[in-house]
C-alpha cells in the first residue's frame, strides 16, 4: 500500500474538486437557468437565489412561447418526439440488422467477412458530410427527402457499426461448444441462434442498443442536412430555437435539459457498458 | 457396414493439417477408444463425425449413410465434451432434455427419460440447479446425462473424466463402461491417459499427429506397439529405450547391455548390424542375485500403490526404471545390484524410422507374457 | 425411455446451404451499407466536376481542376490550419487533462467511482446542445462565464465572437465535453495494469515519478494511442460544435473541413469544391484510421485475451 502525505490528499482533493467543478458546474448551472425568468438570470451580478418558475416548461410544453414580439407557435414537443422516435426506430433497424450479421461475423467465418467487417467500422470514420451531400441530391430524386424512413436509413451510419462491433464481441465469447453442443442435441442453426446465442449476448445486444440510441439521439449532421423543421430531432430544433430572436433564455435552457436528460439518465443506467461500447468493444470497462 | 465408418478424413487449419487422411471402423454396438497425446487431432475428429467441424475431404458414414456435409442435428449422434459445454443459462435439467425436445417428445416422455437418466448417473437431486451451482463431476454427469438421454445410435465422448478430480474419474471408470454397454450404443470414447484406454477398449486407435498410427486391443498396442513413440504413450511408469546395434554369434542373434550379453529370440535377422532401439518396460526388468545380470546402483525409488519403481544406473551411465510388485523385496538406495531381462518382453524397433521390427513367425497373440 | 419418437438415425433434411448462411445474415446490413456506398462514389465523382447548384448547365467535368485551385486558395490553406489547430489543441489537451483525470480516479474506491460516472455527463451530451449551453454561458450580456471574466479583470470578454478567442472558446467546449472520453479509457486501461511491477516497484521504494515514467506509461501506451487516435480522427473532422457556436464565424476564423464544405455546398452552392474538400479530409481519416485500426485491433486482441 502506497501511503499518502498530507500536502498530496489535500492537493488531490483540490484537483478534485475543480475537475468536479469544470464538468459538472454547465449543466447545474443551466439546469438552475431553466427554472428562471428573463428578469432573474440578467440579473447583475448573478445569483443561485431565485424563486423557481416552471413557466418556460410549461411554454415548452403548450408550444406556445411569449417574447419580446409577441407570441410565437414554436412546436419543440415536436422535436423531442422526432429525436425519440428516430432513435427508436433507428436502434430497432440497426438491431434487426446488424445482431444477425455480428453473428455470422463472430461464428460463421466466411470468405472476406474480415474485410467487410472492416469497411463496415470504416463508415464509422469517415467525414459524414461526404456521404450527406450527394444523398441529399438522391433523396430528392428518390423522394425520401426529409422522410422518417430515408433518416432512419442514414442514421444506420451510426448505429450499425457500433452495433455490429460490440454484439461481434459478445458472440465471439460464447464459447462455440455450447452451440455445438445445441446443435447436436438436435436443434436447426436458427433455433440454436435464438435459444443460445442470443440469450447469452442478451446483456451486450442490450449495451449496445442503448449505447447506439444515445449516439442516434446526440447526432446532429444527418438531421441538419436531411430534414426539414417537421422532422428535425432536438439537437437541429434547439439551435433554430436559439437563432430564432427574442425567445427567452430561460426557455432555451429549459429546452436543452429536456433535449439532454434522456441521454444522461441511460447513460447513468448503462454506464458499465460505457467503456466497451465507446472504444467499439476494444477495451472492456 | 452398420456402426461408424470414417474414410480418409482430412482436415487442416491454414497451413496446419491436424487430420491427415483418418480412416477408421467401428462395428456396430460396439466401443471404439481413441487415444492419442494432445494436440493429435482427436477433438477435431469428433467434431467432423459430430458434424461440428466440415472435413476439407473424406467421408463419414453411419449406419451406412454417408453423413457428410449433413448439419449436426440430422446426424443422430450424442456428444459430451471435455469442458461439458452446458448451457449455462438453463438448469441441469433443461440441460439433459434439451435432445429430447428437439425430437418434439411429449412432456411425459421428457419427464420420464430425463429421470431416468438423472437417477442412472445420480444426479436427479440436482435437476433444478444452473451449471455454475453444480460441482464439476455434477457438470460431466449433466453432460454425459445429455448426450445418453435421447439413445442415439452414435455416442462419442470427449475425454468426458479429464475435468474431474480423481476420486470419481475412478468411480467412472469403473460404471462407465457397463453404462456404455447398456446402452447398445456405438461409442467413440476419446482420451488421452492410457489407464483409462486399455480399461475401457473393446479396440484401442492411436491417434498421433492427424494419422491413425495403431489400432488394436489394449493388449496388441501395450506389448506389440507399432512405433517407439506409442510405446513412449502407453505406460507408466514409461517404457526404457537404450540404443543397441544386434549382432550375430554362433549361439544366435544378440546384444550387448553393459557387457552382458542379452540374446534376441527368433526371427531377428533383418535386424542384424542396423542401428536399434531397445525398448523394455519397467516390468520386464526384474532384481536378481545371479552375477549374470546387467550390474547396476540403485539411485531412487518411488513406491506405486501397486508396484515399487527404482531408477537404477548402469555402468555405462545409462538410467534404467526396473518395476516389481509392491511388498516384494528389493535392494535399497545406493545398493549395488544386478537386474535381469525377460527377453520374451523386450521390443525391438529400427532408430531410424521408430518402427517396430516384428520378429519373424510373431502370430497375432499373447506368446510374451510380461 | 421410449424409442418411438427419437429420430436416432441420420436423414438429411432440407436446409439452408451452410456456405449461403452467413452471407444471408449479414445481407441485409450490406444492402443498407451499399446505399451508402453510392453516395460516397458520387461524391468523389463531384470533386472532380466544376459544379454548381445556382449554374446547373455550366455543369462539367474539370478533372483536378477543384484540388489544383486549393494551391492558390487561401481560404483551403485557412480551411486546413484552422482544422489543424483545433484536432491538435483539442486532443493534446484532452489528453493531458484526461490521463491527469485518470491518475485521480485510478483507485477503485466507492467516491472515484461515482465521480467517474459523473464525468461521463459532459460526454452523453450531444456536443451541439453541449455548444448552446456554453453559448448561454459565455453570452455577453448574461453569461456566468463572462461574468467570472470581469471578476479576474478581464472586461468585455467576447469569447466566441471575439475572432481572437473564437477558437479558444470552441477547443472549451470540446474539451469539455470529450476529455471524459479519454479519462474513461485510460482509467479502463490503468485498472486493467497486472500490479506486481507497482507491488515490486514499491517494495524497493523506486520513487513514485520514476514508476509512472517507466512501467505506468509504457504499460498504458496502446490505450493512449486508441484514445489519441480516435479522438484525432473525430476531432478533425469536428462539425457538431462548431457549428452549433458560430457556424464557421467570426469571418472565416472557424472554418475548418466539414463547416467549409457545409457552406459552401449550402451558401455558395459550389458542389464542386465543397466535394474536393471532403475528399482530402477523407484521406486524412482514411489514413489516420488505418493506423488506429490496426492499434485497436491488436488492443482488443489483447484484452479479450486477457479476459
Amino acid at each position: 500500500m502506497i501511503t499518502i502525505s498530507p500536502i498530496e490528499r489535500i492537493l488531490r482533493g483540490i484537483a478534485i474538486t475543480l475537475v468536479i467543478l469544470f464538468f459538472m458546474f454547465p449543466i447545474f448551472w443551466i439546469f438552475l437557468m431553466s427554472f428562471q425568468t428573463n428578469e432573474t438570470i440578467l440579473r447583475v451580478p448573478p445569483s443561485i437565489v431565485f424563486e423557481p418558475t416552471m413557466s418556460n416548461y410549461s411554454a415548452l410544453i403548450t408550444g406556445k412561447l411569449e417574447t419580446n414580439a409577441g407570441l410565437l407557435e414554436f412546436e419543440f414537443m415536436r422535436n423531442l418526439w422526432n429525436s425519440f422516435f428516430l432513435s427508436v426506430s433507428s436502434v430497432a433497424v440497426g438491431l434487426l440488422l446488424g445482431v444477425p450479421a455480428a453473428y455470422a461475423f463472430a461464428r460463421l467465418k466466411f470468405r472476406g467477412s474480415e474485410d467487410i467487417a472492416f469497411t463496415l467500422l470504416s463508415f464509422r470514420f469517415a467525414p459524414p458530410l461526404l456521404v450527406l451531400l450527394p444523398l441529399t441530391i438522391y433523396f430528392q430524386q428518390i423522394g425520401l427527402a426529409n422522410t422518417y424512413v430515408g433518416l432512419i436509413w442514414v442514421y444506420q451510419l451510426i448505429v450499425l457499426p457500433l452495433i455490429l462491433w460490440i454484439v461481434r464481441g459478445y458472440f465471439e465469447d460464447i464459447p462455440a461448444d455450447v452451440e455445438h453442443a445445441y446443435r447436436i442435441a438436435g436443434h436447426s442453426w436458427a433455433a440454436t441462434f435464438r435459444k443460445i446465442a442470443l440469450p447469452l449476448a442478451g446483456p451486450g445486444i442490450a449495451a449496445a442498443g442503448l449505447l447506439a440510441f444515445i449516439f442516434a439521439w446526440n447526432n446532429f449532421i444527418f438531421a441538419l442536412v436531411l430534414a426539414s423543421a417537421d422532422k428535425q430531432p432536438v439537437t437541429v430544433g434547439a439551435l433554430a430555437f436559439v437563432t430564432a430572436s427574442g425567445i427567452q433564455y430561460g426557455q432555451i435552457a429549459a429546452a436543452i435539459v429536456l433535449s439532454i436528460t434522456p441521454t444522461l439518465l441511460l447513460a447513468l443506467y448503462a454506464q458499465r457498458y460505457l467503456v466497451e461500447g465507446l472504444s467499439l468493444g476494444a477495451v472492456k470497462g | 457396414m452398420n456402426g461408424i465408418v470414417l474414410e480418409n478424413l482430412s482436415k487442416s487449419y491454414k497451413s496446419e493439417t491436424v487430420l491427415d487422411g483418418v480412416s477408421l471402423t467401428v462395428p456396430e454396438g460396439r466401443m471404439l477408444v481413441l487415444f492419442g497425446p494432445s494436440g493429435a487431432g482427436k477433438t477435431v475428429l469428433l467434431r467432423c463425425i459430430a458434424g461440428a467441424v466440415d472435413p476439407d475431404a473424406g467421408k463419414v458414414v453411419l449406419g451406412g449413410v454417408d453423413v457428410t456435409g449433413f448439419e449436426p442435428e440430422d446426424r443422430g449422434v450424442g456428444m459430451a465434451f471435455q469442458n461439458f459445454a452446458l448451457f449455462p443459462h438453463m438448469t441441469a435439467e433443461e440441460n439433459i432434455a434439451s435432445p429430447l425436445k428437439a425430437r418434439r417428445s411429449t412432456k411425459t416422455i421428457v419427464r420420464q427419460g430425463v429421470d431416468a437418466v438423472a437417477r442412472l448417473l445420480k444426479i436427479d437431486h440436482v435437476l433444478s440447479h444452473p451449471p455454475k451451482a453444480l460441482s464439476n463431476g455434477q457438470k460431466q454427469r449433466t453432460s454425459l446425462a445429455r448426450a445418453l438421454v435421447a439413445q442415439p445410435h452414435y455416442l462419442l465422448l470427449d475425454d468426458p473424466l479429464r475435468n474431474v478430480d480423481a476420486k470419481l474419474r475412478y468411480e467412472m471408470r469403473l460404471e462407465l463402461p457397463r453404462l456404455l454397454a447398456d446402452q447398445g450404443a456405438t461409442v467413440i470414447y476419446v482420451t488421452q491417459d492410457y489407464k483409462e484406454a486399455m480399461a475401457f477398449g473393446d479396440q484401442i486407435a492411436v491417434l498421433d499427429g492427424g494419422r491413425i498410427v495403431q489400432a488394436g486391443t489394449p493388449e496388441d498396442i501395450y506389448l506389440r506397439p507399432a512405433t517407439i513413440g506409442i510405446s513412449e504413450l502407453f505406460g507408466d511408469p514409461t517404457i526404457n529405450l537404450l540404443d543397441v546395434v544386434p549382432e550375430r554369434d554362433e549361439r544366435g542373434i544378440y546384444i550387448t547391455l553393459s557387457d552382458q550379453r542379452i540374446p534376441l529370440g527368433d526371427g531377428y535377422d533383418a535386424a542384424v548390424g542396423k542401428p536399434c532401439t531397445l525398448g523394455l518396460r519397467p516390468e520386464a526388468l526384474a532384481f536378481t542375485d545371479l552375477e549374470t545380470g546387467i550390474p547396476v546402483v540403485i539411485e531412487a525409488e518411488t513406491p506405486f500403490n501397486e508396484k515399487t519403481v527404482t531408477l537404477a544406473l548402469t555402468k555405462r551411465g545409462r538410467e534404467v526404471l526396473v518395476s516389481r510388485p509392491a511388498g516384494m523385496p528389493g535392494p535399497a538406495e545406493g545398493e549395488s545390484a544386478f537386474v535381469s531381462v525377460n527377453w520374451r518382453a523386450l521390443l525391438l524397433f529400427d532408430r531410424q524410422n521408430g518402427q517396430r521390427i516384428v520378429p519373424e513367425g510373431e502370430s497375432g497373440r499373447t506368446e510374451a507374457a510380461a | 425411455m421410449t424409442d418411438a419418437v427419437l429420430d436416432r438415425v441420420p436423414r438429411r433434411r432440407v436446409r439452408i446451404s451452410r456456405k449461403a448462411l452467413p452471407y444471408l445474415l449479414s445481407l441485409p446490413a450490406l444492402l443498407a451499407c451499399i446505399g451508402i456506398l453510392i453516395p460516397f462514389f458520387t461524391a468523389v465523382a463531384y470533386s472532380l466536376q466544376r459544379y454548381r447548384l445556382s449554374q446547373p448547365w455550366a455543369r462539367k467535368w474539370n478533372w483536378g481542376e477543384n484540388y489544383l485551385n486549393f494551391l492558390s486558395d487561401p481560404s483551403f490553406w485557412n480551411t486546413l490550419q484552422v482544422s489543424m489547430t483545433y484536432a491538435f489543441l483539442t486532443v493534446g489537451i484532452e489528453l493531458l487533462l484526461g490521463l491527469g483525470i485518470a491518475l485521480l480516479l485510478q483507485r477503485r474506491t466507492r467516491f472515484n467511482n461515482f465521480v467517474s460516472i459523473m464525468l461521463l455527463m459532459p460526454l452523453m451530451t450531444a456536443p451541439a446542445l453541449a455548444s448552446l449551453m456554453w453559448k448561454l454561458m459565455t453570452n455577453p450580456g448574461f453569461g456566468i462565464l463572462s461574468y467570472f471574466a470581469t471578476l479576474i479583470g478581464i472586461e468585455d470578454f467576447r469569447w466566441a465572437s471575439d475572432p481572437s478567442t473564437a477558437m479558444l472558446t470552441v477547443v472549451l467546449v470540446d474539451v469539455w465535453v470529450y476529455t471524459p472520453f479519454i479519462m474513461i479509457l485510460l482509467l479502463a486501461g490503468l485498472r486493467s495494469l497486472p500490479r506486481q511491477p507497482f507491488e515490486a516497484a514499491a517494495l524497493d521504494g523506486v520513487p513514485r515519478l520514476f514508476v509512472f515514467w517507466r512501467i505506468t506509461l509504457p504499460m498504458l501506451t496502446p490505450f493512449l494511442l486508441t484514445a489519441t487516435l480516435f479522438r484525432m480522427i473525430e476531432s478533425i473532422q469536428q462539425f457538431d460544435i462548431i457549428y452549433a457556436m458560430t457556424q464557421g464565424g467570426p469571418g472565416d476564423k472557424l472554418t475548418v473541413f466539414q463547416v467549409e464544405a457545409y457552406l459552401n455546398f449550402f451558401q455558395s452552392t459550389n458542389v464542386g469544391r465543397s466535394a474536393a474538400l471532403l475528399m482530402i479530409l477523407w484521406v486524412i481519416t482514411y489514413l489516420l484510421s488505418n493506423i488506429f485500426v490496426k492499434n485497436w485491433l491488436r488492443l482488443r486482441e489483447k484484452q479479450r485475451g486477457a479476459i
